[in-house]
């Protein structure tokens, strides 16, 4: 009985859109119709509005724009990877923007997705993040091997004042990672390192987690100094 | 700053108590601690001598005279200045019932500078007597302690005949001078309190002095100012004189013995004279003059009296250098009053000199001319010991002024070279500023070239293709062009990530562009990309160029090479980095037949711009294009140095 609940449960996306674009809106209601018993559960187009009705909602994908009109979505991110701390959070990033990315996963962000991809784009890439993948560039590979690498990752100690413990990268990890940022795709990793492509993507997802480590850790202290939970 | 503030500091406490007013208030003391010690007591049991019959012994119808004590032999006929036999009467007041009983002494203060003592013809004591004539002997520095045994005394105290015999030397104001007789622990403790000031004194004086002297020296070889060589001078003199005043038999004949006494004294005060004009800064060319008057002409002096044996010739110079000496005092007291620049160093200086002077009045109105006092007791070793301690601690204050000028200096130096530094930091940071400006300033502009001829020109394409079809266009072109412009947009926006020269993930994020099209054309991409050293040539600018070629090189194979496969390669020697692009098409066409494209030139134009060699290649079939760079080590760029600057 388990085990086909969990296959219902994969099968169906509960989908909550925080974006502020109405086209965007309207491109996800299109993207749906490719999968019709995909459900849009929830849209906010303010931060306001997220902060308080996307924790109380049941989706189990949020697609989180980051430049809302009245608040960061890094904040989103923050807040939904403490309250959903088992849904995937999907960015919207323009093109490349690795740097904010970089931010993004620490806050959180589970996988991100280009804005102005084709509805088949975003459906590839809902279904990937669901079963274990995650999309990665050479750029943003790059970039984590250096930040992984950095002594002090966050160059200050967190708001408890205590020195910041930097996970450390497997050797599978980082053998992936500086494959992924010499240009291959998962497919040539897998070959290379004579593992399947799904695991190459399991790597990648698990690096996604260590890098939000420290985030919720973080946010969890903050919350119980503070009272909240 | 900080040394107004010390300034402050030290007028502040300066105002609470001047030193001058202590030190003054404890000369005064001393002055009375001086005055009771040396005041004029009968001790009981003790019988002081002032008078005695003296005769020359050798003589042919010897004169016997009353002297009064004491008796300078300097003062007398020639006749009684080589030995004279001094008679003392016998105490009445010192009488004993058993003379087995009486423990009787006699203290001579002052004797020389030969003698022996007789009691009842016996003799008791002597120092010097039977020493060969050629010695020089001078006992005259030291008071003497002499036993009168019991068993010589005579059964009756009237009967004793008590004899002090002395033999003198000429210039060394040879004689007797009053003594005391009585019971002999008594004197014992007298004895020994004349002994203490007069000899133990003198040589800590001496001591002193020679310190001074050294250290003087010393601080003159390290800092070179006049005044401490002329206190080195001073010392060494004073050093001499007070040594000489304390051996009983310097090892030297009589000539040079008393030269070098007296001398030395004179050079001292000349010395001394010009440390005190130095000291104050007075430039008083009358005080220089008459110092160096007495430096020159009180050796030429001495040898004078040697040559004349006039013991008044001295008492003459004495009196000069003593006037000389208050003159000198004098001047620069009403000069440094007069022009109101009497610090108080410098009157603490004169107070103690004053006292000095005072201390040798003193010395000279009680024991040359009798006026009232303990003539044994000697006020100017005292004076002496004040002023050569204040002078130390004058040269102390000068030293460590040096070294406070030198901490001083090093302050000023140490904030001039922080400002220094601080405006080398603001221009360097100017420079840096409008560099990065200048470098800001490019980059829009390259970037305003891009947006240009890359997606500007791929938007007036589109828009073009749109109005001219009149509504006929498909939707799926439309598309496929706005896609195209926005690939041109990621290409530039991805140029300016920071990719730090990585030629693997620039290649990386070029293939994610391309990869779509090469799919597309069912072209299998192999990527035997491999890591190679940074190319600190591909910055944003860079990158771009790099962009636009290798897209050329792979439209060209999308277009014309007929291609089934196309490999992409990076290594890299010791000298230079590689990338090849290599296909499995057609191959180039001959020379003469290639059309002379834009494509080509591009390439080679760009490649240029790079630093970095193109050569086309067959590859049989098909064609391969390689990109070679030059390694650039680290630290070789000058403008990035002088930016890290």
């Amino acid at each position: 009985m388990v085990f086909t609940d969990n296959l219902h449960m994969l099968d169906i996306a509960r989908i909550y859109l925080i974006e502020d674009d109405r086209t965007i809106l309207h491109f996800l209601e299109e993207t749906l119709k490719l999968r019709p018993h995909w459900r849009l559960v929830g849209h906010s187009d303010t931060f306001a509005h997220a902060r308080v009705m996307a924790p109380l909602s049941n989706a189990d994908v949020f697609l989180v724009d980051l430049g809302l009109p009245d608040g960061r979505g890094e904040d989103m991110l923050r807040t939904l990877a403490v309250t959903k701390p088992d849904a995937e959070l999907l960015v919207f990033t323009v093109f490349g923007d690795e740097s904010r990315l970089i931010h993004a996963l620490q806050c959180g962000a589970t996988g991100y997705v280009l804005k102005g991809c084709s509805s088949q784009e975003l459906v590839d890439a809902i279904e990937q993040i669901r079963e274990g993948g995650a999309p990665i560039s050479p750029l943003l590979a790059r970039m984590l091997l250096k930040q992984f690498r950095a002594p002090d990752p966050f160059g200050a100690p967190d708001a408890s004042g205590s020195p910041v413990e930097w996970p450390e990268l497997s050797d599978r990890e980082s053998e992936v990672l500086k494959l992924v940022a010499q240009g291959y795709v998962n497919k040539e990793i897998a070959i290379r390192l004579g593992i399947g492509p799904a695991t190459v993507s399991t790597h990648i997802k698990n690096l996604y987690k260590k890098l939000s480590v420290h985030t919720r850790v973080q946010v969890v202290r903050v919350a119980q100094e503070r009272g909240l939970i | 700053m900080r040394r107004r503030s010390g300034g402050v500091a030290r007028r502040l406490k300066g105002r609470a108590v001047p030193h001058y007013v202590w030190v003054g208030a404890l000369l005064v003391g001393l002055m009375l601690v001086l005055h009771w010690v040396s005041r004029p007591t009968a001790e009981p049991g003790l019988v002081k001598v002032t008078t005695a019959n003296a005769l020359v012994p050798d003589l042919v119808g010897a004169v016997v005279k009353q002297v009064t004590l004491p008796h300078v032999l300097d003062d007398e006929e020639s006749r009684w200045q080589k030995r004279v036999d001094y008679d003392l009467p016998w105490p009445e007041a010192l009488s004993y019932a058993d003379r087995a009983e009486a423990r009787l002494g006699l203290l001579l203060p002052r004797v020389g500078t030969r003698f022996r003592v007789l009691l009842n013809g016996h003799e008791v004591a002597q120092v010097g007597w039977y020493a060969e004539a050629d010695r020089t002997i001078n006992t005259a520095w030291f008071p003497y302690l002499v036993n009168l045994p019991a068993g010589l005394l005579a059964e009756r105290p009237e009967y004793n005949r008590l004899q002090v015999q002395v033999q003198g030397q000429l210039l060394e104001r040879s004689g007797l001078w009053p003594l005391q007789i009585g019971d002999y622990d008594r004197l014992f403790v007298r004895h020994r309190l004349l002994d203490l000031w007069q000899v133990m004194g003198t040589w800590m004086m001496t001591v002193i002095a020679l310190l001074m002297g050294v250290m003087s020296l010393m601080l003159w070889a390290a800092l070179r100012e006049r005044l401490f060589l002329l206190m080195a001078a001073a010392s060494f003199a004073h050093m001499v004189r007070l040594w000489l005043s304390v051996v009983l038999e310097p090892p030297m004949s009589f000539e040079l013995y008393f030269f070098l006494h007296r001398a030395s004294f004179t050079l001292y005060v000349g010395f001394f004279c010009l440390l005190m004009e130095e000291l104050f800064g007075l430039r008083v060319l009358i005080i220089r003059w008459l110092s160096y008057f007495l430096l020159v002409v009180g050796p030429l002096w001495m040898v004078w009296i040697l040559y004349t044996q006039l013991y008044d010739f001295y008492r003459v110079w004495a009196g000069l250098l003593a006037l000389v000496a208050a003159t000198s005092l004098t001047i620069m007291s009403v000069q440094l009053v007069r022009h109101g620049q009497l610090k108080q160093d410098q009157f603490l200086v004169l107070l103690v000199a004053l006292f000095t002077l005072l201390t040798g009045v003193r010395d000279f109105l009680v024991v040359q001319l009798n006026f009232p006092g303990e003539a044994d007791i000697r006020w100017m070793s005292v004076g002496g010991l004040a002023l050569m301690l204040t002078l130390g601690w004058v040269l102390l204050q000068r030293a460590t002024a040096s070294a406070r000028e030198v901490h001083r200096l090093n302050d000023t130096l140490a904030e001039n070279v922080a400002r220094r530094e601080s405006e080398l930091r603001t221009a360097f940071e100017q420079l840096r500023l409008s560099e990065q400006q200048r470098a800001v300033e490019g980059e829009r502009r390259r970037l305003m070239r891009d947006m240009h001829d890359g997606l500007g020109s791929q938007l007036v394409q589109t828009l073009n293709a749109v109005r001219s079809s009149n509504g006929r266009l498909e939707t799926s072109v439309v598309e496929s062009m706005i896609h195209h412009a926005l690939d041109e947009l990621r290409m530039t926006l991805d140029s300016l990530e920071p990719m730090d020269g990585d030629l693997p993930t620039i290649l990386g994020t070029l293939r994610q562009r391309v990869a779509p099209a090469l799919e597309a054309a069912c072209i299998e991409l192999r990527w035997q990309v491999q890591e190679v050293p940074p190319l600190h040539r591909l910055d944003a600018r860079g990158v771009m160029h790099l962009f636009r070629c290798v897209q050329e090189v792979f439209a060209n194979v999308v277009k014309h090479a007929q291609a089934s496969r196309v490999t992409v390669r990076t290594w890299a020697d010791g000298q230079r980095v590689y990338l090849a692009v290599e296909d499995d098409g057609v191959g180039l066409p001959p020379p003469e037949q290639r059309r002379q494209g834009r494509g080509l030139n591009n390439i080679h134009l760009r490649a240029e711009k790079l630093g970095a060699q193109v050569r086309f290649y067959p590859t049989w079939p098909g064609t391969g294009v390689e990109f070679s760079f030059p390694i650039q080590h680290p630290g070789v760029n000058p403008s990035s140095d002088w930016a890290r600057l």
